[in-house]
C-alpha cells in the first residue's frame, strides 16, 4: 500500500506511510495474536488460581463453584477485577447501582502507579524491541538500567552541590542525569554488542551474565563507597527534591510525572522514525532479517550490531534514569524487574516501537493491579510474574493461534484479499476487547 | 571447468561417516588440551603452594586442595553439569533449550515441596521421601521440558523466545506456589540433607551415561542426524519430530535431577530475587558449549564453575577483605571471558530451525 503511490501528492503518500504499519497484514496479525495471548494466559492464569485456591489452606473458602458447591480459597474472578478495575483506581462500581463509580478522577494514586509502570516499562520495552530490530536478543536490559541509574544517581548527586537550588537548577540536572543514564546503559550495553560482533558470543548467554554482575558491582560500589550514612539499606543519598521529575496533578505519592511520560512517548515516535525511515535504521533493520544480505549491501554488519546493542542499552539506561528521578528519588539495591518485564513488552508490541505503548500501559496495568492483588486477597503477587511467562510463551507460538483459526474458520490463512480483510477486522474486534479488559 | 553451481553448493555432510567421526576424535583433542591445562594450572598452584605456604598462593592451594572445597564443588556442580548434559541432548537435536535455568527452578521447588508433604522420615510403598522428592522433581522438571518441546516442534515457536517463557514462569511460578503452599516465597528448611557423595555419583553416572548413550547407541547417531542434517534422518525413516521430542525430554530429566540435587543438599528452596539457581542453569549452557557438546568436558567445565564458586565461598570464611558480593561475581565474569574465548562452537547444523516433514 505505501510503495503503490510513487509520485503521488504529498499528504497522500504521508498519510500511507502513517497508516501502513496498521493495515499491513502481518501487524494485523500480529496484533490478533498478541491480544489473543493475553486472553489465553488469563484463561491459564484463571485454572491457576482456581487449583492452588483448592490446595492451599484458610478457614472459610473466598468463593464456591456454581453447581458443584465445591469450595476455593481463592476467588478468581475478584482476582481478575481488583486486577483491572484497582490497576485504573476502581472506576467501575462492582457490585453497586450503576457501572460507574461517580467519585472516580484520573488523578487517583492507583492510575498514578500504573501509569508510572507503564512510563518505566516503555523504556525498557523500546530498549528490547530496537535490539530485536537487529537480530539481536538484548535479556541484559535489566543490567543497563542497573547501570544507568547509578550512573543517573551519581552525577545528580556530585553536580547539584555545584548549582543554586532551584527549578533551572533542576531542569539542568535532570538533562544531565538522563544523559549520564543513557551514556552508563549504552556503554554496559556496548560490552556484549562489541563480544557478539569481533568475539562471536552469543548475546543471550553475555547479557544474562552481565545483569548479575552490574547487579553485584553496584551493590558493592554503593555498599562500601557511596551508601548514605544512616541508611539501614543499601541505598545511596536521595537526590534534591528539585532535581526529580515533579508530580503534576497526581498525587505526590504515586511517584508519576506526566512529564516523563511524555517523554516516553516522544522517544516511542523517534525510534520509530529512526527504525523505519532513516538509512541507520535501515541498516539495523535489514541486518535483523538478513544479515549476509545486509553485508552485501554494504551494511558493516559488526558496527551495527554495536551500534544497536549501545542503543538499546541508552535506552534501558535512560529507563534506570527515569526510574531514580522520577520513582525513587535515589538508587538502591532492590531494583525491580523493569528490565525483564521489557522483554515481554517488547515481544507482544511484535518488537514495533509503536506497538510498545500499549503494551507497555497493558504491563502497567498488571504491575498497577498486582499491588492491589496484595492489599485486597490472599493470592500471591507473584501471579503477576506468571502471566508475564505464560504471555511470552503463548505470543512465540503464533502456529498455534493460526491453527486454531483454521479449525474454526477464523482469519483465514489464504493469504488473499478476503483473508487479509477478516483478519484485520478480527484485529480491530480483538483490540477492542483488550481496551475493555484494560 | 566445472559448471558455477556446483562450486556453490556445499556438499551434504552425512553424519554417521567416517569424516564425522574424525571430527569427533579432533573434538576429544580440544577437551584433553582443556583437562591438560586445568592439571597444569591445579600442579603450578600446588607447587607454589607448597614453596611459599604463608603467601596467598598458600592460602589459596590450601582452599583448593581441601576437602572443603571439594564437597562443596560437588554439591554445586551438580545442576550445573546435570542440567548442561540434558543441554547437550536438545540441542544436539536441533532445539536450543535456553529454558535450563526454568526447569532448575521448579524442580528446586517441586523436590522440596514433595519431600514436606510425605514428611522426611516417612515413606510411601517403601519408598522413602526423598527419593519420592527426586522423582517428584524430575516429573515437574520433564513436564515443563514436554510443554516446551511441544512449543517448538509442534507449533513451530522460536525457541529462544519460548526457552525464556519456560523460564521467566518458572521464575514467576515456583515463588508462587511456595506462597501458596509456604506463606513465603522461601520454604522453610526441611532439617535434613542429601550428602554430596551422592550428588557426585549422579554426576558421574549422568555423565558417564550421557557420553555412552551420545556415542555409542543408534539414539546418539539419531540425535545428532536431527541437529546436523535432519533431511538424511528423514529419508532413511526415523521421525525428526521423534528424535527432538526425546533430546529435550531428556534435558527435562537430567534438569529435574540437577535442580532436586540443588535444593535437597541445602533442604530448602530459596525463591527471592533470582530464586536459589542463581543463573546456574545458563553457566550450564556455557558449560557445554565449554565442553563442546562433550559430556567429559561439559563435566570438566561445570566442575571448574562450581570449583570457583566453593573457592569464593571458603575465600570468604578466610577473612579475605574482599566484599562477598564481589567474589560471587567471578564465575559470571569468567563465564563470559570463556565464551569469548570460545565463541565460535560447533553449533549443530540446523539448531533453531524448525524442520518441516516432507510427506
Amino acid at each position: 500500500m505505501s510503495d503503490s503511490a510513487p509520485d503521488g501528492d504529498r499528504t497522500e503518500s504521508l498519510l500511507a506511510r502513517v497508516v501502513a504499519p496498521f493495515v499491513d497484514r502481518s501487524v494485523a496479525e500480529r496484533l490478533v495474536i498478541s491480544v489473543a495471548a493475553i486472553l489465553l494466559s488469563i484463561v491459564v492464569g484463571f485454572a491457576l488460581v482456581l487449583v492452588s485456591g483448592r490446595i492451599a489452606q484458610c478457614s472459610t473458602a473466598a468463593w464456591t463453584m456454581p453447581l458443584t458447591g465445591i469450595g476455593f480459597c481463592y476467588d478468581p474472578i475478584e482476582v481478575y477485577v481488583v486486577l483491572f478495575n484497582g490497576a485504573l483506581g476502581y472506576p467501575f462500581a462492582v457490585g453497586d447501582p450503576g457501572l460507574f463509580n461517580p467519585a472516580w478522577t484520573p488523578f487517583n494514586l492507583s492510575f498514578g502507579l500504573t501509569l508510572s509502570e507503564t512510563t518505566l516499562l516503555i523504556f525498557t520495552g523500546l530498549s528490547v524491541a530496537v535490539a530485536f530490530r537487529a537480530g539481536l536478543f538484548n535479556i541484559g536490559t535489566q543490567g543497563q538500567l542497573v547501570v544507568g541509574a547509578l550512573s543517573t544517581a551519581l552525577s545528580v548527586l556530585a553536580l547539584a552541590p555545584l548549582l543554586p537550588a532551584g527549578p533551572v537548577a533542576g531542569a539542568v540536572l535532570i538533562v544531565v542525569g538522563t544523559a549520564a543514564g543513557a551514556v552508563g546503559g549504552g556503554l554496559w550495553g556496548a560490552i556484549p554488542g562489541a563480544l557478539k560482533a569481533y568475539a562471536d558470543a552469543n548475546e543471550v548467554i553475555t547479557t544474562i551474565m552481565l545483569n548479575f554482575v552490574a547487579a553485584n558491582v553496584a551493590y558493592v560500589l554503593v555498599l562500601e563507597v557511596f551508601r548514605a550514612e544512616g541508611s539501614s539499606v543499601v541505598a545511596t543519598r536521595y537526590v534534591p527534591e528539585y532535581a526529580q521529575f515533579p508530580s503534576v496533578l497526581f498525587p505526590p505519592s504515586t511517584d508519576f510525572a506526566l512529564l516523563a511520560l511524555a517523554g516516553g512517548i516522544a522517544f516511542i515516535g523517534a525510534l520509530y522514525y529512526f527504525v523505519e525511515h532513516t538509512s541507520l535504521g535501515y541498516d539495523l533493520r535489514t541486518s535483523g532479517v538478513q544479515a549476509a544480505a545486509a553485508e552485501y549491501g554494504g551494511v558493516n554488519a559488526k558496527l551495527t550490531t554495536v551500534r544497536a546493542m549501545t542503543l538499546s542499552g541508552a535506552l534501558g539506561g535512560i529507563g534506570g534514569a527515569v526510574w531514580v528521578l522520577m520513582s525513587e528519588g535515589r538508587w538502591m539495591a532492590s531494583i525491580p524487574d523493569l528490565g525483564f518485564d521489557g522483554i515481554t513488552v517488547s515481544i507482544l508490541a511484535g518488537n514495533n516501537p509503536i506497538g510498545v505503548l500499549p503494551a507497555a500501559f497493558l504491563f502497567g496495568v498488571l504491575k498497577g493491579g498486582a499491588l492491589e492483588i496484595g492489599f485486597r486477597t490472599d493470592v500471591p503477587t507473584e501471579l503477576v510474574a506468571v502471566l508475564r511467562g505464560l504471555i511470552i510463551l503463548f505470543v512465540a507460538m503464533p502456529e498455534f493461534f493460526r491453527m486454531i483459526g483454521r479449525y474454526t474458520g477464523v482469519g483465514g490463512t489464504a493469504g488473499g484479499p478476503g483473508g487479509a480483510a477478516s483478519a484485520e477486522s478480527d484485529a480491530s474486534a480483538g483490540g477492542d476487547g483488550g481496551e475493555a479488559d484494560a | 571447468m566445472p559448471p558455477p553451481a556446483a562450486t556453490g553448493v556445499k556438499p551434504m555432510r552425512n553424519p554417521l561417516s567416517p569424516a564425522s567421526l574424525l571430527e569427533g576424535a579432533s573434538e576429544s583433542g580440544y577437551v584433553r588440551s582443556l583437562m591438560a591445562g586445568t592439571v597444569g594450572v591445579l600442579a603450578l598452584l600446588g607447587v607454589s603452594g607448597l614453596a611459599f605456604p604463608d603467601s596467598v598462593a598458600g592460602d589459596l592451594a590450601g582452599i583448593v586442595f581441601s576437602t572443603s572445597t571439594a564437597t562443596s564443588t560437588a554439591r554445586l556442580a551438580a545442576p550445573i553439569v546435570l542440567a548442561g548434559l540434558g543441554g547437550i541432548f536438545a540441542e544436539k537435536s536441533g532445539v536450543i533449550n535456553i529454558g535450563l535455568e526454568g526447569l532448575l527452578i521448579i524442580s528446586a521447588f517441586v523436590s522440596v515441596y514433595a519431600a514436606s508433604v510425605v514428611g522426611v522420615g516417612n515413606a510411601v510403598l517403601g519408598v522413602p521421601a526423598l527419593a519420592i522428592a527426586f522423582l517428584a522433581g524430575i516429573a515437574a522438571s520433564t513436564f515443563l521440558s514436554a510443554v516446551f518441546a511441544v512449543v517448538c516442534i509442534e507449533f513451530k515457536a522460536d525457541q529462544i523466545i519460548a526457552g525464556l517463557a519456560v523460564w521467566l514462569i518458572a521464575l514467576g511460578l515456583a515463588p508462587f506456589l511456595s506462597t501458596v503452599f509456604f506463606g513465603g516465597v522461601n520454604t522453610p528448611n526441611l532439617g535434613v540433607s542429601v550428602g554430596w557423595q551422592y550428588s557426585a555419583t549422579m554426576v558421574v553416572f549422568a555423565t558417564a551415561g550421557s557420553w555412552w548413550l551420545l556415542n555409542k547407541t543408534a539414539f546418539g547417531k539419531h540425535l545428532r542426524a536431527a541437529g546436523e542434517n535432519p533431511k538424511a534422518l528423514d529419508t532413511v525413516g526415523v521421525s525428526v519430530s521423534k528424535v527432538r521430542y526425546a533430546g529435550v525430554l531428556l534435558s527435562g530429566v537430567l534438569s529435574g535431577v540437577g535442580g532436586s540435587a540443588l535444593a535437597l543438599s541445602i533442604g530448602q528452596f530459596v525463591g527471592s530475587g533470582e530464586t536459589m539457581v542463581q543463573g546456574k542453569g545458563f553457566i550450564a549452557i556455557v558449560a557445554y558449549l565449554f565442553g563442546n557438546y562433550n559430556p567429559l568436558g561439559t563435566l570438566g567445565a561445570g566442575a571448574l564453575f562450581a570449583g570457583l564458586d566453593a573457592i569464593q565461598i571458603r575465600l570468604q570464611q578466610l577473612g579475605y577483605a574482599i566484599p562477598d558480593t564481589l567474589v560471587q561475581t567471578i564465575p559470571y565474569v569468567v563465564v563470559i571471558v570463556v565464551l569469548t574465548l570460545v565463541g565460535r562452537t560447533q553449533i549443530p547444523e540446523a539448531a533453531g530451525e524448525h524442520y518441516e516433514t516432507e510427506e
